[in-house]
């Protein structure tokens, strides 16, 4: 958080070298900086990569990516986690595509329907979290092996094919013929989470609860009620990119959303979110999905060899959580 | 003490933003000394122990440990040194036992290349360099089982047993009671003994001057003084121990002076106007150990709760507040009786409570002042969509800071970088801006300089003429007697005696907190 201060000198003093020196210092700028030189060097390599249709696709990615990042994030500010996001993803995309194929409810009963599976399930954890005062780790696990379990029951393993045309635009299409319609979908989830974390009273009291939850429960926060919601939101968030992601498949597939989780914990992480709970910022999470989103399309555009991506992505994380720790330990 | 100084330090400077915490401070330590470090909230003591402990490092200024400049980089560097320092929060592990701690990582070995422990030995080693101290403990206990004045021991024995020479302790004494008090100055002498030097700060005067060799004393991040221990405890000293004796009121005072700069008059209680009950607490009982108490808290009132640590009065005031569950009895406020389930219960019918340990239950450290300030009234500060106006949430901390008075750079400091007193006054800022009709304060002034404490307590008064009830918890009879209307005191999570403020007597209130430990020796 030196962050703060630095930047109020900054105001106060006139010394420019201190300016740029807390611009450094502020995560999402330095996560922002490093998109933008994978960009010049993706550039540079393959000017296919900075072409419009490419662009299309890597954002596309992206916001799907910090859709679920951004869910994550809630769980993480309360000091929680959120592991079954992978799988809800895939429940999300089959069950959205079995209320529309097999129970032949139209799209505005399917998708409503499948968000309010998504927000009991969400409830359901918040309940274990806060009644029982289990780690989120715990029965997000549980769902996580569940969620998977019962995509298969309904699936028989195949994919539910054959949706209807209005619905796959949702993950199809163009604003414009430009703006990929996830692209919009994210910049709404992205300018709500934004809003609720920064402007309201249930933002504040979600990074109170996370920062000391028993001082925030003494000055009478409902704390059981904010992570809840926390555990909620990660849950629909999830849900949304199953949705999108079926979509754009144009099928509810089994296998949609396996690993996930990792890269939506790792754009948390890579975007400042502390695990200690409390700290961190939604724009922080919105550019290291991006960070991520911009590395993979990359690998595909290089053609790195796909075997690899898991472990280049990895080792960025690795990176990035070193960088914090060492930043961290010094700053103390 | 004519031998060359264990560590000496000139100059030392550190600045955080917007304040130089330690301005060119000279300041040494002799060996075999105990030195106290005073001065008031944010005067830079806890900053120079950091700085000497590796946790901070300095900005300019020298650091001569025996005799040869050093640069501290890390906590292991300064043990290495011989430096150790007991922090609040223990550095032991506490699954482990006593003897373990002790040892841990030089393990004496059975078998040197098996690696096997030779665990009786370590136990009964472990016990020698306890007995040393004078400390008498079970070497094969786990360190969570022991109370914290027991963990600072072994912690300082551990220290020992690897060479320390010098032992640094930020507010050791702060949540002991006064028996582990004596016993720990007890260790330090011991320690003072074997040539160990011993710095600790603490804003308990009093306590301060029954152990010290010499003082020294900061203001402002500057060193502005020093008496040796002769000089401070002389005239008190000598009046036997009789604790209204006007030797050590002088003594006190000229500290004082030294660490304000002015006369600091204390318990500076005014007569309020004593109305109808605002609290009325009735037959409660909790599974936390209290056992049918009732208590009534009139508008204008300062009620004393006195007792021994662990009679029971902080669980009162959680059972209060909602913090713990009441198996039994009722709370009234204004004379309507309110179901309070849980802490925003109590906080809607106008409750406050100040807890008793600050940076775990009070405050959102990683928050700033503004943010902690509002943290209880959000929603009424907030438009009809949750938005927190922004506008009402400034005006109301900086009212705060100006009223109660609050040094600090900003609003938008962080409450973790604020010195203790100032912590404190930020959590009464969180109380005020709810308007409770009744305020709990559990230990107010615990680490608090002397200066704030009177300050503080000029505070209570002022609110207390505005016709808020206070129910003050206090281990210090000094101030329980000094501040309350009236005092009640517990033991064992019973009411054994109440006072009128022309009722007051040490004896007396002694007498009732030691009720049924007197009853229970004699079984
Ligand atoms: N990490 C930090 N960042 C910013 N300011 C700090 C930090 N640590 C201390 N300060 C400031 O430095 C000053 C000295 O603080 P310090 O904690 O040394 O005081 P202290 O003498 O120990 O006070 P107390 O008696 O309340 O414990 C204070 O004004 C404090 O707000
Ligand atoms: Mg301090």
């Amino acid at each position: 958080m030196s962050s703060i201060s630095t930047s109020a000198q900054a105001r106060t003093g006139i010394n420019i070298g201190e300016l740029v020196k807390s611009w450094f210092r502020n995560t999402e700028f330095v996560i922002f900086l490093i998109v933008v030189i994978l960009f010049i060097i993706g550039g540079s390599i393959n000017p296919r990569f900075l072409q419009i249709e490419n662009l299309k696709i890597l954002t596309r990615d992206s916001a799907m990516l910090a859709i679920a990042a951004v869910g994550v994030a809630f769980t993480i500010l309360v000091a929680g986690i959120d592991l079954s996001v992978g799988s809800i993803v895939g429940l999300g995309g089959v069950v959205v595509a079995y209320f529309m194929m097999v129970w032949l409810l139209p799209i505005w009963v399917a998708i409503p329907l499948t968000l309010l599976l998504a927000l009991a399930i969400g409830m359901g954890h918040g309940l274990f979290v806060t009644k029982l005062k289990m780690h989120g780790f715990l029965i997000t696990l549980v769902t996580f092996g569940l969620a998977r379990g019962a995509i298969l029951v309904l699936t028989n393993g195949f994919p539910i094919t054959g949706l209807p045309e209005e619905f796959t635009t949702i993950g199809q299409g163009y604003i414009a013929n430009l703006i990929p319609i996830p692209v919009v979908i994210c910049a709404v989830v992205v300018a709500i989470a934004y809003y609720l974390l920064r402007f309201t009273f249930v933002g504040r009291q979600i990074y109170a609860a996370g920062g000391n939850m028993e001082a925030a429960r003494l000055s009478g926060v409902n704390v059981d009620a904010r992570i809840i919601l926390c555990y909620v939101l990660s849950v629909v968030c999830a849900a949304i990119v199953g949705i999108i992601t079926a979509a754009r498949l144009s099928l509810g597939h089994p296998a949609a959303g396996e690993g996930f989780e990792l890269q939506a914990i790792a754009a948390c992480i890579l975007g400042g979110i502390s695990f200690k709970g409390g700290e961190g910022s939604v724009l922080g999470v919105l550019v290291g999905a991006l960070l991520i989103g911009t590395l993979q399309n990359e690998m595909i555009m290089l053609n790195i060899n796909p075997y690899w991506h898991k472990i280049v992505i990895s080792l960025v994380l690795l990176l990035a959580i070193t960088f914090d720790y060492v930043r961290r330990r010094r700053r103390a | 003490m004519s031998r060359e100084p264990l560590l000496q330090i000139e100059k030392l400077s550190k600045q955080f933003p917007g304040v130089q915490a330690l301005d060119a401070v000279d300041f040494e330590v002799y060996p075999g000394e105990i030195l106290g470090l005073l001065g008031e909230n944010g005067a830079g003591k806890s900053t120079l122990i950091k700085i000497l402990s590796g946790v901070y490092t300095k900005d300019a200024g020298t650091i001569l440990w025996q005799g040869a400049p050093v640069e501290i980089h890390s906590p292991h560097h300064a043990q290495i040194l011989g430096i150790t320092t007991i922090y609040q929060e223990l550095a032991l592990v506490p699954q482990l036992s006593v003897a373990e701690n002790i040892f841990l990582n030089r393990e004496p070995r059975r078998v040197r290349a098996a690696g096997l422990v030779d665990f009786a030995r370590m136990k009964r080693e472990a016990e020698a360099i306890l007995a040393d101290l004078g400390v008498e403990l079970d070497g094969a206990k786990k360190v969570q089982e022991l109370p914290v004045a027991a963990q600072q021991m072994v912690e300082i024995a551990k220290a020992i047993s690897r060479n320390a020479r010098l032992i640094l302790m930020d507010e050791p004494t702060s949540a002991l009671s006064s028996k582990e008090v004596v016993a720990l100055f007890d260790l330090m002498r011991r320690l003072k003994e074997k040539d160990v030097s011993v710095v600790f700060v603490s804003h308990r005067l009093e306590e301060v001057l029954q152990v010290v060799d010499r003082l020294v004393v900061f203001r402002d991040g500057k060193r502005v003084g020093e008496l040796s221990g002769a000089e401070a405890t002389d005239d008190a000293r000598s009046p036997s121990t009789s604790s209204s004796s006007k030797g050590e009121r002088a003594s006190e005072e000229k500290i004082i002076r030294l660490m304000v700069g002015r006369q600091v008059g204390l318990f500076p209680k005014e007569d309020a106007k004593i109305g109808e009950p605002v609290l009325q607490v009735q037959n409660l009982s909790g599974s936390n150990g209290v056992r049918n108490v009732s208590l009534t808290v009139r508008a204008g009132e300062i009620v004393g709760l006195a007792g021994l640590i662990g009679a029971g009065r902080t669980e009162v005031a959680r059972l209060i507040c909602g913090a713990d569950k009441l198996d039994a009895g009722q709370v009234l406020i204004q004379g309507k009786p309110v179901a309070i389930k849980n802490p925003s219960d109590a906080v809607r019918a106008g409750i406050g409570w100040i807890p008793e340990d600050r940076k775990n239950q009070g405050l959102v450290l990683g928050m700033d002042v503004k943010q902690n300030t509002t943290l209880a009234i959000l929603k009424r500060i907030s438009n009809a969509v949750g938005t927190v106006r922004a506008d009402s949430e400034k005006e109301i901390a900086s009212e705060y800071v100006k009223t109660l008075s609050i040094a600090t750079p900003s609003i938008s400091q962080q409450v973790g970088n604020l010195s203790g007193g100032n912590q404190q006054k930020v959590v009464l800022a969180k109380w005020l801006s709810t308007k409770p009709r009744v305020l709990i304060m559990d230990e107010p002034t615990r680490g608090i300089d002397v200066g704030a404490k009177a300050e503080f307590h000029a505070l209570m008064s002022r609110l207390a003429q505005q016709g808020i009830g206070i129910l003050m918890i206090s281990s210090e009879l000094p101030e329980i007697m000094g501040m309350s209307d009236r005092v009640i005191v517990m033991c064992q999570g019973r009411v054994t005696g109440e006072f009128d403020r022309a009722n007051f007597s040490q004896e007396a209130i002694m007498t009732s907190a030691t009720k049924f430990l007197a009853l229970d020796a004699l079984e």
